[in-house]
């Protein structure tokens, strides 16, 4: 097989190689400016891949299906748009893993109930508060000053207890874009993909498809993914705390055994055109899920009017109550 | 077998990519017995051009040559047994205690059951089974009513390690879940014999019906759901409620092992009944029984009577 062609978009710089592709644009930007460029030495070499497990055709299936939902606040358009320009990508990135070990104070609600004297009538939710002020020790309560007939409601509070502990897990398939021309919002976006699948990369793997070459080293996304790994963490945490609810929740998580291996992950990137005075929209689809990605324009006077109608629903229903 | 994971000292399978338990990816490591080769990427046999998956075409042709493509699959395997733990029970013993079980099954069973109950048939069957031996380390957190103040539940939080002792997960489909538990801790694992490319004449062995994949992810579950069964014992107070755990495996060793039984099929009066009976000792055997509605009925109505009579006595005093 021959020596892939290493170059960068012009544009918006990510750095592509090409394995049996002809191709003019870059399908990122759909830029045609291409650049030579030097493989980097910090530049690591993909070690996994996920490979593509949809085609093209539904692919653009998906986008079109996906282009039809969009209907309230967008451009009408957009249903009757034509995909322009669709790419099978192989994205860089990291698939981060570690073992973490996390210590946790946490204040703990526990709901209870309570009957309490309120003047009849009163609406609920005005029952006195459920921080009630002890006296001191040797103090006599003072007696409360008659006032309104009352009656009697039972009321659901919450009892605060702290709470102290530690959780143990593995924290697995983290992953970080390590692309130029694929924000790591857009990846997470697109997330997740099935690492069952996962396959030991080569060069073959890829072939027919354009791969993009790591724009970042492992020590620039370190960072990232321990903040990714982290917030896997805590989103387990809070699943695990006990109680009815939480409050205070401050989390100290170590982590041990990283590893951090280059991965490429499939996307296909579109480009649909629905007006002719507009930049194509970019979308993206998850090469195995087919999960569908962009951020369609959003037509402003329809939000504006869809503003103004409920504040005026809302401010109807308020004179009414009152 | 290969190396045990660094990370995690997990036993890996032939063929892992990374850990099944902590995902660390395995080493690439030239071994002798890693002789297996499995097909390689989607690529021309004539040419091997560039080409465009095309995944419903199933069998695809190069678009360059138009000539066969290989598709590789990641490495999933089905899981099978490994090792089987022979039939101690012959079937005449099998038949033989199905009669006597039917008299220990209680008051409600139609006495005629002994008689009248005709076996349809008996077939040994090695149902599938993983073991698996780990150590963990265990968070978890609860309510409890121990130390509860105005709210009758209080948090609680703690941590344990425990040890998974060849714990039995049951993979077969035929039988249920209680079937399967109620089974497996009668059987005497010192006795196992490889199952070899030839399967044993004995009796079917069945299969996992599950990918390696699939299998690790029932294993996991069956592991938490263990653990936090055990950790019930270190939670303080009487009542417990919202309880979670985080359990850390390190050291797992997964065995896929056959284990014998003997499926009696019966019939009585014109309905079909499913026995098992344990193929290491006779007298274990779990299944379903008819129930004689009179007998129940009369059991209802003494019942009814005996409270009744007891709301009349309390309401004269």
């Amino acid at each position: 097989m021959s020596a892939p062609a290493q170059l960068a978009c012009g544009q918006c710089g990510a750095a592509l190689a090409f394995v049996g592709v002809r191709t003019a644009t870059c399908p990122y930007c759909g830029s045609s400016s291409f650049l030579p460029r030097t493989p980097a030495d910090e530049r690591p070499d993909p070690r996994f891949a996920v490979a593509f497990a949809s085609d093209a055709k539904v692919a653009r299936q998906e986008v079109m299906r996906w282009l039809g939902a969009r209907r309230l606040f967008t451009d009408r358009t957009l249903r009757t748009a034509q995909v322009e320009d669709l790419r099978g990508v192989y994205v860089p990135a990291y698939l981060y893993s570690a073992v973490a070990r996390t210590t946790y104070t946490v204040q703990i609600g526990e709901r209870y109930t309570e009957t309490v004297d309120v003047p009849i009538g009163s609406r609920p939710g005005t029952e006195p508060s459920d921080v009630m002020p002890l006296p001191w020790p040797g103090k006599r309560r003072r007696k409360p000053k008659p006032g309104p007939a009352t009656e009697q409601r039972v009321v659901t509070r919450t009892e605060y207890r702290a709470l102290r502990g530690r959780h143990f897990t593995y924290v697995t398939d983290v992953l970080v874009s390590a692309s130029g021309g694929l924000a790591r919002h857009e990846l997470a976006r697109l997330q997740p993909y099935d690492y069952r699948q996962l396959r030991r990369f080569s060069p073959a793997l890829v072939a027919g498809f354009v791969q993009e070459d790591y724009s970042l080293a492992a020590s620039a996304v370190e960072q990232a993914s321990r903040a990714a790994a982290a917030e896997q963490v805590a989103s387990k945490l809070r699943r695990f705390l006990p109680g009815d609810s939480y409050s205070d929740l401050e989390i100290r998580t170590q982590t041990q055994w990283e590893s951090l291996d280059p991965v490429l992950v499939p996307v296909w990137i579109l480009g649909v055109r629905y007006r002719a005075d507009r930049p194509p929209l970019r979308v993206l689809v998850n090469g195995q899920t087919n999960v569908v990605v962009g951020r369609p324009p959003l037509v402003w006077w329809k939000v504006l009017v869809a503003l103004g109608l409920v504040a005026g629903l809302a401010l109807l229903t308020w004179r009414v109550l009152s | 077998m290969s190396n045990p994971c660094m990370r995690c000292h997990t036993v890996l399978d032939e063929g892992d990519l990374r850990c099944a338990v902590c995902a660390l990816p395995v080493p690439v490591i030239e071994h002798k017995h890693y002789r297996t080769v499995y097909p390689e990427v989607l690529r021309c046999t004539e040419c091997a051009a560039a080409i465009t998956f095309v995944p419903a075409a199933r069998a695809p042709c190069c678009a360059f040559c138009g000539a066969t493509m290989a598709i590789e699959q990641p490495h999933d395997p089905i899981e099978r047994a490994e090792r089987r733990v022979p039939f101690g029970v012959s079937r005449t013993t099998a038949e033989a205690v199905l009669r006597g079980w039917f008299a220990t099954r209680g008051w409600f069973v139609p006495r005629a059951l002994r008689t009248e109950a005709v076996t349809e048939s008996l077939a040994p069957i090695y149902w599938s089974a993983w073991f698996v031996t780990a150590q963990a380390t265990v968070a978890w957190a609860a309510d409890s009513d121990h130390d509860a103040r105005r709210s009758a539940w209080a948090p609680h939080s703690g941590e344990t390690t425990l040890r998974f002792d060849s714990l039995c997960i049951p993979a077969s489909r035929g039988l249920t879940h209680d079937e399967c538990a109620y089974l497996a801790p009668s059987y005497d694992l010192s006795q196992q014999l490889p199952i070899g490319d030839e399967l044993p004449e004995d009796g079917v062995v069945e299969a996992f019906e599950a990918q390696r994949s699939a299998a690790r992810a029932a294993i996991q579950a069956a592991l938490d759901a263990q653990a936090a069964a055990r950790v019930r014992s270190h939670i303080p107070g009487t009542r417990i409620r919202n309880l979670h755990v985080a359990s850390m495996l390190e050291s797992q060793l997964t065995d896929r092992l056959a284990l014998p039984a003997w499926i009696v099929t019966y019939r009585y009066r014109d309905r079909r009944y499913r026995a098992i009976v344990h193929g290491q000792r006779p007298d274990v055997v779990v299944g379903k029984t008819p129930l004689d509605v009179w007998q129940v009925l009369a059991a209802l109505a003494v019942v009814a009577v005996v409270l009744a009579v007891l709301v009349l006595l309390s309401t004269g005093a």
